[in-house]
């Protein structure tokens, strides 16, 4: 583009410098809000589905009643026996108090875990925040279960998390108390074992203070070895099935042995995690669709104001284009004018957008209240959605300069210089 | 009937219409017959409303007429695409308007290079081109300047400048020291005379000014729409 159309451009703007401001304006606000939803929504959605391949296991069996899944040392054993199945851990989660040697009582989640099959159902980033093996004294929970008898030797250890540990300022050796209520007398008195770390939580903070021992001993702890009547409870919340390695990534395999325990268990809610992950993708889908659909609301008032905009200039700069109509500057070149203006209100207004939707998410991350920081700290700029954004813009600013170069490629002549 | 190959512009029986058919009818022009030889140096005298701007504009080729032929070298133009008379104007027609029409938001310089540039002459030769004319209307030395920072006589040598840009067969003026002092007006018809006779285009100037007219070889008298004397001499 030579010099002469350049100047004539930019002298247009600078001369019209509050239109072109309100237009830029308006089309970087219609940017900014797709650019927030989009890169927001994208992080958390990326963020979810990176936690659930993150994790070791590849099939959970829940079921929808609190402590619902019965006998589960026996129904994890079934589990492990079908193909395909490398290891299956119950888990039990109950928050308790501790209570430590110098008084103090604390407040902390229990989960109570078969160590060995829990071990084997992590992943290799689950496992570096744990100590490198976990013994709680009877690796694979059997003594103090014993058959459903909760009368074997208790091991009476445990693992805290790194925070409580440095809280309660004791260190492994030390003992503690863990009972189910207030009275420190109705429980039952560990030792520390060892420490780990926590993995960071999908959304907000993952609880601080955790305690890790063996399934039955909590069980027995809280009442969820056997009913009142004596009958066997052996309850958990969940079981985490993990496959043998070489079958972990065929959804097939997981698909198989996900049908195999449904029907073992029909009455209990089995997830694959390659259907969780299809679901979120799906539902990322969804909710893409919404926010493109929100946004185009706010796109099209845009391109409106651009219309507007562009239709006013023609209108003020009729005179210009009727004299350079007259010495015989072709329509083309006064279309490609109009064109070349709109894109550059559009291309500024991108720019404008991006920046100020990237600075919006920036800000909420940095300053916001807690979810709305922890939220916006998990934003994902995808450069081909901005693309896609961008390229969106660009047809409608060429879609936007089609009325207005109508327009001024029918101004009557004599009538403009007259 | 076929025009004279010597002709730069004819018109046979032209008229031009305003509301027509309706209760407020205008005949702006009202069969007019003038054929424009190249080299020939006309005024357009007539008060107002007698039709010498629509002439004008139907010379220009900016209008086109109701009813009649217009000819430019012969070919007949009505009926021609709007892209095709615009560029019959970029190379064949200068204009000079009474209020000088420049570009406010382009400098002297841009303003010459205009139609240069619609032309799709390269930036150096346009650039060349536009710096000659400057310099022959007298104001290389306001080359850079904006039309606001002109005088009315510098707008209208600016204007003269950009009409001869392409050098064209015919240059149009309309009432071209309509707003210019006598002493400026001067400056300007002598320069008109100059681009006619260097150039060697055929001129038509419009006006209410005895000494414009003049300035012409050949004078004609508008009235109601209709020429109504056409005399030669000066």
């Amino acid at each position: 583009m030579n010099a002469l159309r350049w100047s004539i451009r930019w002298r247009s703007l600078r001369h019209r410098t509050a239109q072109t401001i309100l237009a830029i304006a308006a089309i970087a606000s219609a940017v900014a809000l797709p650019v927030v939803l989009l890169s927001v929504g994208g992080g958390v959605y990326s963020h979810e589905l990176s936690s659930i391949e993150e994790v070791g296991f590849s099939i959970s069996v829940d079921s929808a009643a609190s402590h619902g899944i019965s006998e589960a040392h026996s129904l994890s054993a079934q589990i492990d026996r079908i193909s395909g199945v490398a290891a299956a851990s119950p888990i039990l989660s109950v928050p308790v108090d501790l209570f430590t040697p110098g008084g103090h009582v604390v407040p902390v989640l229990a989960e109570g875990v078969i160590p060995a099959a829990f071990m084997a159902t992590q992943s290799a980033a689950e496992r570096a925040l744990l100590p490198s093996s976990i013994n709680l004294g009877d690796p694979d929970d059997s003594v103090h279960y014993a058959n459903g008898t909760y009368a074997g030797i208790s091991s009476a250890q445990l693992l805290l998390s790194t925070p409580l540990l440095q809280t309660l300022n004791v260190s492994t050796g030390a003992v503690v108390g863990l009972s189910p209520s207030s009275n420190a007398s109705a429980g039952t008195v560990f030792t520390i074992e060892g420490s780990f770390g926590l993995p960071p939580g999908i959304l907000g903070p993952s609880p601080l203070f955790v305690a890790l021992l063996p399934l039955s001993q909590l069980q027995s702890l809280v009442g969820l070895a056997h009913a009142p009547t004596g009958a066997l409870l052996d309850s958990v919340d969940s079981i985490q099935v993990a496959m043998a390695p070489a079958l972990a990534a065929d959804p097939a395999a997981v698909q198989r042995a996900a049908t195999a325990i449904r029907a073992l268990v029909p009455y209990y809610s089995v997830t694959s995690l390659t259907q969780q992950t299809t679901e979120i993708q799906n539902a990322q889908a969804v909710i893409t669709g919404f926010y493109v659909g929100l946004s185009s609301i706010g796109l099209i008032v845009g391109l409106l104001f651009l219309v507007i905009i562009l239709l006013r200039r023609v209108e003020q700069e009729r005179q210009s284009i009727g004299i350079r109509r007259a010495i015989g500057v072709p329509g083309w070149m006064v279309a490609r004018g109009i064109v070349a203006e709109a894109l550059g209100l559009t291309a500024a207004g991108v720019l404008a957008g991006v920046a100020g939707g990237v600075t919006t998410v920036e800000l909420f991350a940095r300053y916001g209240s807690g979810t709305v920081s922890d939220i916006a700290s998990l934003a994902v700029f995808n450069p081909i959605e901005l693309g896609l954004l961008a390229a969106a813009l660009v047809a409608l600013a060429l879609l936007a300069s089609a009325l207005p170069v109508r327009r001024a490629l029918r101004l009557s002549l004599p009538e403009v210089l007259r | 009937m076929s025009a004279p190959a010597a002709a730069t512009i004819r018109l046979e029986e032209v008229r031009r219409l305003y509301h027509s058919g309706e209760p407020d009818e205008v005949r702006a022009l009202d069969g007019v017959d003038l054929t424009i030889a190249p080299g020939e140096y006309l005024s357009v005298e007539g008060p107002s409303g007698s039709g010498k701007t629509t002439l004008l504009n139907l010379l220009g080729l900016l209008d086109v007429p109701s009813e009649g032929r217009v000819l430019w070298q012969g070919a007949p133009v009505e009926g021609l695409p709007e892209r095709e008379r615009t560029r019959l104007r970029r190379t064949g027609i200068g204009f000079i308007f009474q209020r000088f029409y420049l570009l406010p938001t382009l400098t002297a310089l841009e303003n010459v290079e205009l139609p240069l540039q619609a032309r799709g002459a390269p930036g150096p030769e346009r650039r060349h081109r536009a710096e000659a004319l400057l310099a022959q209307v007298g104001l290389s030395d306001r080359a850079r300047s904006f039309p606001h920072q002109l005088s009315g006589g510098e707008e209208q040598r600016v204007a003269i400048a950009r009409a001869l840009a392409n050098s064209p067969q015919l240059l149009l003026a309309d009432e071209p020291t309509g707003e210019l002092d006598s002493v400026r007006a001067q400056q300007v018809l002598d320069l008109l005379e100059e681009a006619h006779r260097t150039s060697g285009a055929a001129v038509v100037v419009v006006t209410h000014n005895r000494t414009v007219a003049a300035r012409a070889n050949r004078h004609l008298t508008m009235s109601d729409g209709r020429i109504v004397s056409d005399s030669a001499g000066r």
